[in-house]
């Protein structure tokens, strides 16, 4: 136990990124579960990787925007893809996208094993670090993330098609950058999960309050206990979705034996 | 930072015995360990890795910024080992006495590397174009950043600066006698050909005259391909290799499995302080390397 790194000017930028990425996948995460693609975040930032390296294969710099350049545009290339196939064999998309899932990730390798400097900012990607996030950072990051909430506030909440691929291929792409591919999972998939049963702004504010108190307490529990804080808040995120549980009008929303039906019911309202 | 300093005054005043107002933040634990040879309890060593870590990437704990900014000296290996994580520490710090200036010691700065390319050509692989960066193996290149660090610490810490003084001549002393029964007891080992996991071992088979003759893992990350093992193989088993090296933190399956395949024995050596029981200083790592090394000619 210590309090030495329990200090709001370490802690804060984290917590304030946190946030950020809460801001617009608490919603976005809503989308993906009533869709059932829960592994998509995980797709779209291999495919991100694997169009940075793409890019430095082909003698793209790799400092500052280039890189940021071709991470987007492989993003979006990977979004199109997944709204086609959408289209075509709705059926069958959450194979389609852990099949991507893999080719990218593999793909990556391939092209590496003759550029091995494109694995350091492969790392750099995908393992974003929560507490090395940088005040030169969190300005872009919540410009970015006003920009997405504006989209998801104009459509009514309600994406389709390319809308919803393309935006949140942008979105996973900053986050994940930003905190990790550990935390971006967790932020998208605990906090709906665990207001599965409920609606509307209820569900939304119930999620966002989840969402803050994993984040906040997490970083908290990593200081204290001096424990990596993107791996320590995955499961203080996991925890405050169980402990609502005990909130009665969350755990009334999706009463256990009617599970099935409340998710139903959940999917046929958006 | 004055405050740290007059609490720390303010605690040797009242508390006798030592002062803790010296800090010093070391990446890996042969520098923590050289540190205490030299300063012993005139200052307070916090050890950023284990060496149970791979020191190329760590996670990030809030602790680590908190270190790092009470920190008033940073002892590294350098050479782009840390780039992945240093920098954004002590940015994340925000501390500037270690940002650069006399608060910053890179051991490499101070020693010549070997592997260092001549012509930066990205397509030979993962090159470290300030060279190689494990030069903790080496016990010489130690002695030479042991007076280094000893003048960095005399010129920070003026108060302490005979001391820093005696205990560096006390330790290039029993040093001195140390490589000398090393080099003596490690020279059947002369000429014995190795294959080692990754490029981890130059300044140790350059000092113990240790040929290498093979890479497991030649790109780290990337596994090797099925032609490559195929050609270690074959030259284990003609070239009559005498054993395979890995350090304590690398993942004991490949060097088992071509281990397996040729009857090569496959030696875990510390790396660094703390990389097995034995190795708890720099004697004892070096004592603990050497043992290993001598128990795989039975």
């Amino acid at each position: 136990m210590t309090l030495e790194g329990l200090d709001i000017s370490i802690l804060g930028p984290a917590c304030v990124a946190g946030l950020l990425v809460l801001s617009t996948h608490v919603p976005l995460g809503q989308q993906v579960l009533s869709r059932g693609i829960i592994f998509i975040d995980l797709a779209i930032a291999q495919v991100a990787a694997l169009g940075v390296i793409l890019a430095q294969y082909f003698g793209v710099d790799e400092q500052g925007y280039g890189v940021q350049i071709a991470a987007a545009v492989a993003a979006l290339f990977g979004a199109g893809l997944l709204t086609m196939t959408d289209k075509r064999w709705p059926q069958y998309q959450e194979p389609l996208i852990g099949t991507m899932f893999v080719l990218a990730a593999t793909g990556s390798l391939l092209l590496l094993a003759n550029n091995p400097h494109g694995g350091e900012h492969l790392k750099d990607l995908l393992v974003g670090q929560i507490l090395w996030v940088s005040l030169g950072q969190l300005v872009p990051a919540a410009l970015f993330s006003a920009v997405i909430l504006a989209v998801l506030w104009f459509r009514r909440g309600t994406l389709t098609g390319l809308w919803f691929y393309g935006l949140f291929a942008l979105a996973i792409t900053a986050s994940v950058q930003l905190v990790g591919v550990y935390l971006v999972f967790a932020s998208l998939i605990v906090p709906a999960l665990a207001t599965a049963g409920m609606r509307g702004p209820q569900r939304l504010i119930s999620a966002y309050a989840i969402g803050a108190v994993g984040y906040a307490s997490g970083l908290a529990l990593s200081a204290m206990l001096d424990l990596p804080s993107g791996a320590m808040i995955v499961w203080t995120l996991a925890g405050c979705g169980i402990l609502a549980q005990f909130v009665p009008a969350v755990r009334h929303s999706h009463p256990a034996q009617h599970g099935a039906s409340a998710h139903a019911s959940a999917a046929a309202t958006r | 930072m004055k405050k740290i300093y007059f609490a720390a005054l303010l605690c040797a005043a009242i508390v006798p015995g030592p002062a803790h107002a010296f800090n010093v933040f070391a990446c890996e634990p042969e520098w923590g360990a050289l540190t205490q040879e030299i300063a012993g309890d005139k200052v307070n060593v916090d050890v950023a890795t284990t060496a149970l870590q791979d020191v190329h990437q760590i996670e990030a704990k809030p602790s680590l910024i908190a270190k790092m900014r009470r920190a008033d000296l940073v002892v590294c290996s350098g050479a782009e080992l840390e780039i992945g994580w240093l920098p954004q520490l002590i940015k994340q710090s925000g501390n500037p006495h270690v940002a650069s200036g006399p608060g910053y010691f890179m051991a490499a700065d101070y020693i010549t590397t070997l592997e260092k390319p001549t012509a930066l050509d990205r397509a030979a692989g993962d090159v470290h174009p300030e060279g190689n960066p494990h030069f903790q193996m080496d016990p010489n290149r130690m002695l030479a950043i042991a007076n280094s660090l000893a003048g960095r610490l005399a010129e920070l810490d003026a108060g302490n600066a005979a001391t820093y003084k005696a205990r560096l001549a006390d330790f290039t002393t029993r040093w001195q006698a140390a490589i000398k029964k090393w080099e003596a007891k490690a020279a059947p080992l002369k000429g014995k050909k190795i294959i080692v996991h990754h490029m981890s071992w130059v300044y140790l088979e350059n000092w113990l005259g240790l040929e290498r003759i093979g890479a497991l893992e030649p790109k780290p990350g990337i596994p090797p391909t099925s032609a490559h093992l195929s050609g270690l193989i074959d030259i284990a088993k003609s070239q009559n290799a005498f054993a395979i090296l890995r350090a304590a933190y690398q993942d004991p399956k490949p060097g088992d499995w071509l281990s397996e395949r040729t009857g090569v024995p496959a030696i875990t050596l510390p790396f660094t302080v703390g990389g097995d029981d034995k190795s708890k200083d720099l004697f004892g790592l070096f004592d603990s390397t050497i043992d290993k090394l001598l128990g795989a000619i039975k």
